[in-house]
């Protein structure tokens, strides 16, 4: 697993951006930016430097589910890795976002060792 | 015969005239006839109508609840919104102070953590006698610069420890607030329910729309049932198994 790739988390709410960067700090990904919705995660994507994305669901603006869509409809991004990182947790809902291509779903309230597996199980099947 | 608003004598002789005008062919008086009928039961109707009015004006009056709903949508429903408005300031003070704390926390014990890894190295070199006077000066020299960054780095660890306990003090008043908000929703829902059977509603339940599908559910709250949802990470990777991921 490559400690240097470069990481975007996207979430409104400042601490649980903070929460999760500290996380992945502690997994050995210091390489992180944020972004406080899909609106202003877009552009910053498209710029391609990213390699994995971490965003939350609901958020004004552009929501997570349809920033997830924006990735795998832009052709030079479609490939990114997406973990979802979110309170939703209606089957319905989940089913959505498997069907759109998401790689990772997290349910709120998550500890250490969920997202570290999570993680890891998104570049066992990359490298695969 | 009764003395009702339309079934009297009146209305009889009325009808008989009609009759007679309408068998004389007397296009001007069953004209008359019939507009007299008419403003009768239009007036019926308007009387009914008036009596309708004042006995709901008088319900809602008896009722007693004018004035207070009135002061819940001028002052305590603002005022609600304002406390729920403090209590998400409150917590998010709280949640940036405790992350402040930690992550200015965490370089002191790593630093700590390193420094210790370097000596415990050296001292097992010396514990097997592998060690010459130079290596041990360096060592000793290595073991007090630990010993002070220690003692001043735990100092700084406390003070952070405190930091986090004091940001803890939301609950408090937080709880506080919000059992304050739930007495006033359970309030406005007691007055709803009341003005829905004054208004005589109450046998016509519609069924609520179905939620579109934009709104969101946001996180469980246990004991509020928000149909048909996963309860943890566990059933989240079951139903992707599932779907075969």
């Amino acid at each position: 697993m490559d400690k240097n790739i470069k990481i975007l988390i996207v979430d409104d709410f400042s601490t649980m951006r903070r929460i999760i960067k500290n996380l992945l700090r502690d997994l050995g990904f210091t390489n992180t930016e944020e972004a406080d919705d899909g609106t202003t995660a877009l552009p910053m994507l498209q710029t391609g430097k990213f390699e994995l994305l971490v965003t939350d669901w609901n958020m004004p603006g552009m929501q997570g589910i349809d920033l997830l869509r924006h990735v795998r409809a832009d052709e030079n991004i479609a490939s990114m890795p997406v973990l979802m990182v979110t309170a939703e947790q209606k089957k319905e809902q989940i089913v959505e976002a498997a069907q759109a291509g998401v790689n990772g779903y997290i349910v709120k309230p998550f500890t250490a060792q969920t997202l570290k597996e999570k993680l890891e199980k998104i570049f066992e099947r990359l490298n695969a | 015969m009764s003395n009702d608003a339309l079934v009297n004598e009146d209305n009889l002789a009325r009808a008989r005239d009609l009759q007679a005008c309408i068998k004389a062919d007397d296009e001007k008086g069953t004209k008359e006839i019939i507009d007299d009928l008419t403003d009768i039961r239009e007036n019926a109707l308007y009387q009914e109508v008036g009596k309708l009015t004042r006995e709901l004006h008088d319900a809602i009056s008896a009722f007693g609840m004018d004035d207070r709903i009135t002061d819940m949508t001028h002052h305590d429903i603002p005022d609600a919104r304002q406390r729920l408005n403090f209590v998400i300031t409150k917590t998010a003070d709280a949640a940036d102070r405790t992350l402040t704390a930690v992550e200015e926390s965490i370089p002191i014990c790593e630093n700590m953590e390193q420094q210790a890894v370097s000596i415990l190295e050296s001292w097992r070199q010396f514990t097997q006698r592998e060690m010459d006077a130079e290596g041990f000066r360096k060592l000793s020299k290595e073991i007090d610069g630990f010993l002070l960054t220690q003692s001043e780095g735990f100092s700084t660890l406390k003070g952070h420890l405190n930091d986090v306990l004091m940001a803890q003090d939301f609950q408090d008043l937080t709880g506080q607030i919000i059992t304050r908000v739930i007495n006033l929703v359970a309030e406005v829902e007691g007055n709803l329910v009341s003005l829905i059977k004054v208004a005589g509603l109450a046998e016509h339940h519609e069924q609520p729309q179905e939620k579109s599908r934009q709104e969101l559910e946001g996180p469980a709250v246990p004991g509020v049932d928000s149909g048909d949802t996963v309860s943890g990470q566990d059933e989240v990777d079951d139903l992707l198994s599932s779907l075969g991921f």
